[in-house]
């Protein structure tokens, strides 16, 4: 009796040491905390640290996971990566948002050179300032990739409904950094179109500009501009805003009988309440994901599910599940590689194919500038009935696209 | 007493410029927040003592973050001297647009300065090809390679700067001009005091500093854009800071941003959630509850504690 004693406590006391020396492989994100894309995604990003560590973790270590919240501040954000890399000693860094924190990190991510895997950050400059970096991947496609996935979207709508027209574009757009860089990258692409070249060639035909101030920043009175486009009587108008404006403007278009045949609303995210007001049926949008997709893409639903039972609440915006992609796709490539060693690690995560809750698989490509692009495009979705649905791409559809954008009368 | 004034002013002064040798990055990137805050609250502050209170300061630092960045990136300048060059031409600026505002008084005055951040961003966000419009423009590397070192010094040197310009204003006549213009402009008038003049010099010389701290802060991310460089932060923050730390002062400013920069940090990593609504109280207590800031309420326990020490000897 005294040898099994003996036995079973120094079998318990080695069992012990070796589970005190698994030491958790560290993941440090930054994201900003204040922000519903932002806690969304810190939200999913811990479910995934939940979902893989309760499969056994990866190489037999568990992850963990630590988010510092940037405030939307670049000088925060370049400070987080600072404590994340010294002071948290992480392995990697993940998340991001806003292109502003994210110019400001790139000179504090160049110096420790760690595998980066980013979910935000959308401006070609950030782009610019990463040439060289093989130890980064981008997960969200540029801005510059985003207009060139509209314009092969619409042509595969065409194709697909003969009815629908595209040839006249008014774009309304917000005066500040978003908005202009949208109206400034049509304009680079319906360029190149005249010269034969680019994805808008043989789309748009004529095309028309004009910017409003955004509720977001004091403005909210689209009277001028809603007015100005119903004049040049366009196949489809597209605001280019934020989500403060999404309602007065559909209220105001309303008001002024405006009802262009394709009516597109291209915010970084929609208000809460959106798809519960009559005015937003028929209204196109791009994002990345739709809860929709549930009804195409088992990986969406489980996802999805899991997120709704672990917080109480649903996803709301495409950086949820993007998040989780961040996590998992990082996880996928350190299972492909077997170690952590750097260069082992970037080329299994070049081969890694990750069947996403975005609805498509993720693999890497070089973009214009950077060796390791993930999604390259958006996709094209409709409200109808209250809900985001899938338009586009077909392969992903979840409903008929609705044309023309419904009358005013009864709504 | 004034020798041991001196040899404690002179060891922080040792401690902050060897801080680099016993902090990691992450405490030193944090400093160097701080000191860009603290240089921007002293600037602030002085111009305050005159008695007219500028919202001028985050349209300054943008000024001088662009005049910075775009010499280096299009004439090629040093990233030292470009920081210079960043303070220079927020001076000319403020020395033009001082002519016209500064005749406008109190809160006339303050909403004049409060537009310039505006007025700076339309234009910044319209000149697309020079500026880059809204998204901005970026320099091949940040300044000094982003070594944090030796970013540290540079800002460390501009607040420290900034502290003896501070000084400068407290201890020589410019002192009793300015407190004489705050408290009655027309005494001081009757009392040869060109007003004018004086708050014109004040108002350039503050504004260079901004530009400087500009320049010095686009230098060290190597990026600018009109929401980054004339952001409210760099209005709001150094106020708050100012307010906390008691006004009227250069120690007030220093102790403000130090306090409010170090608790701003260690309140994100405490309440991940819920830190800046934690903060935000904080400021509106220690502003409802310490009307003079921290160096008032500091002032005011010395003064106490040498009553009762001056009483209890009186006593025996």
């Amino acid at each position: 009796m005294k040898k099994f004693l003996a036995i079973t406590l120094v079998l318990a006391l080695v069992v012990l040491g070796v589970a005190a020396k698994v030491k958790p492989i560290k993941l440090g994100a930054v994201l900003p905390l204040g922000d519903i894309t932002g806690r969304q995604a810190a939200n999913a990003m811990k479910l995934a640290v939940k979902e893989i560590n309760a499969a056994g973790g990866v190489l037999g270590r568990p992850l963990e996971l630590i988010i510092v919240d940037d405030e939307m501040n670049p000088s925060k954000g370049a400070a987080a990566i600072d404590k994340l890399a010294t002071i948290d000693k992480v392995d990697f860094f993940i998340g991001g948002m806003s292109s502003g924190v994210h110019l400001a990190q790139i000179p504090i991510l160049k110096k420790y050179q760690k595998i980066t895997v980013w979910i935000g950050a959308a401006s070609h400059l950030c782009e610019k300032a990463l040439a060289g970096a093989d130890w980064y991947f981008h997960l969200h496609p540029w801005d510059y990739q985003q207009g060139a996935g509209y314009a092969i979207g619409w042509k595969q709508i065409l194709e697909k409904y003969p009815q629908v027209k595209f040839d006249r574009v008014f774009l309304a757009y917000e005066e500040g950094a978003f908005g202009t860089a949208s109206y400034k990258a049509y304009l680079a692409m319906l360029e190149q179109a005249k010269q034969g070249e680019g994805p808008y060639v043989g789309l748009v035909k004529e095309f028309k500009g004009e910017s409003f101030k955004s509720a977001a920043f004091g403005g909210g009175d689209y009277r001028a501009v809603l007015r100005l486009a119903k004049e040049w009587n366009p196949d489809a108008f597209i605001w280019a805003g934020y989500d403060a404006d999404a309602l007065p403007m559909m209220a105001q278009a309303k008001e002024i009988g405006f009802a262009p045949p394709i009516f597109i609303g291209a915010p970084p995210g929609w208000p809460a309440d959106f798809g519960k007001s009559p005015l937003s049926e028929g209204v196109v949008l791009y994002g990345m994901w739709a809860p929709s997709l549930n009804k195409v893409s088992p990986v969406a639903e489980h996802f999805y599910n899991a997120y709704v039972k672990e917080f109480g609440e649903e996803p709301a915006t495409y950086f949820a599940p993007l998040g989780y992609t961040n996590v998992y796709f990082l996880v996928e490539g350190i299972k492909k590689a077997g170690t952590l060693e750097k260069e082992a690690l970037i080329k299994a995560l070049e081969q890694v194919e990750y069947e996403s809750p975005l609805g498509e698989t993720l693999k890497i490509a070089p973009s214009a500038v950077i060796k390791h692009q993930g999604f390259t495009t958006q996709k094209i979705l409709q409200w109808q009935n209250g809900k985001q649905e899938v338009i586009w791409p077909f392969e992903v559809q979840t409903a008929e696209f609705i044309y023309p954008f419904p009358k005013w009368e009864g709504r | 007493m004034k020798k041991l004034g001196m040899l404690i002013i002179l060891a922080v002064v040792a401690l902050g410029f060897l801080f680099p040798l016993y902090a990691g990055p992450y405490p030193l990137h944090v400093m160097t927040t701080v000191l860009t805050y603290m240089a921007l609250g002293l600037s602030w502050d002085m111009m305050l003592r005159t008695g007219q209170l500028s919202f001028g300061t985050a349209g300054f630092f943008g000024l001088g973050s662009y005049a910075a960045l775009l010499t280096t990136l299009y004439l090629g300048l040093n990233p030292l001297a470009s920081i210079f060059v960043g303070g220079v031409f927020a001076a000319i600026v403020a020395f033009a647009l001082g002519y016209a505002i500064l005749r406008l008084r109190e809160i006339y005055f303050a909403i004049t300065t409060l537009a310039l951040a505006g007025v700076f961003t339309v234009v910044a966000r319209n000149l697309h090809d020079f500026t880059g419009g809204p998204e901005g423009k970026i320099l091949p590397s940040a300044i000094f390679n982003g070594d944090p070192t030796k970013v540290y010094w540079l800002t460390f040197s501009v607040a420290l700067g900034s502290i003896l310009v501070s000084e400068l204003f407290q201890r020589t006549r410019i002192r009793f001009a300015i407190t004489a213009i705050r408290n009655d402009e027309i005494t001081a008038k009757s009392s040869g005091i060109d007003i004018f003049k004086y708050l014109l010099f004040v108002f350039v010389i503050t504004s260079a500093i901004q530009g400087v701290v500009g320049g010095a802060y686009a230098q060290q991310y190597g990026f600018v854009s009109p929401e980054s460089a004339f952001s409210t932060n760099f209005l709001l923050l150094p106020i708050a800071m100012c307010l906390a730390g008691g006004i009227y002062s250069t120690l007030g400013p220093v102790i403000g941003s130090v306090i409010l920069g170090v608790l701003s940090e260690y309140l994100k990593l405490r309440f991940p959630y819920g830190h800046l609504i934690i903060y935000g109280v904080i400021i509106v207590a220690i502003v409802l509850f310490m009307p003079h800031g921290i160096l008032g309420m500091l002032k005011k326990i010395a003064q106490k504690t040498r009553t009762e020490v001056g009483g209890n000897e009186n006593e025996k």
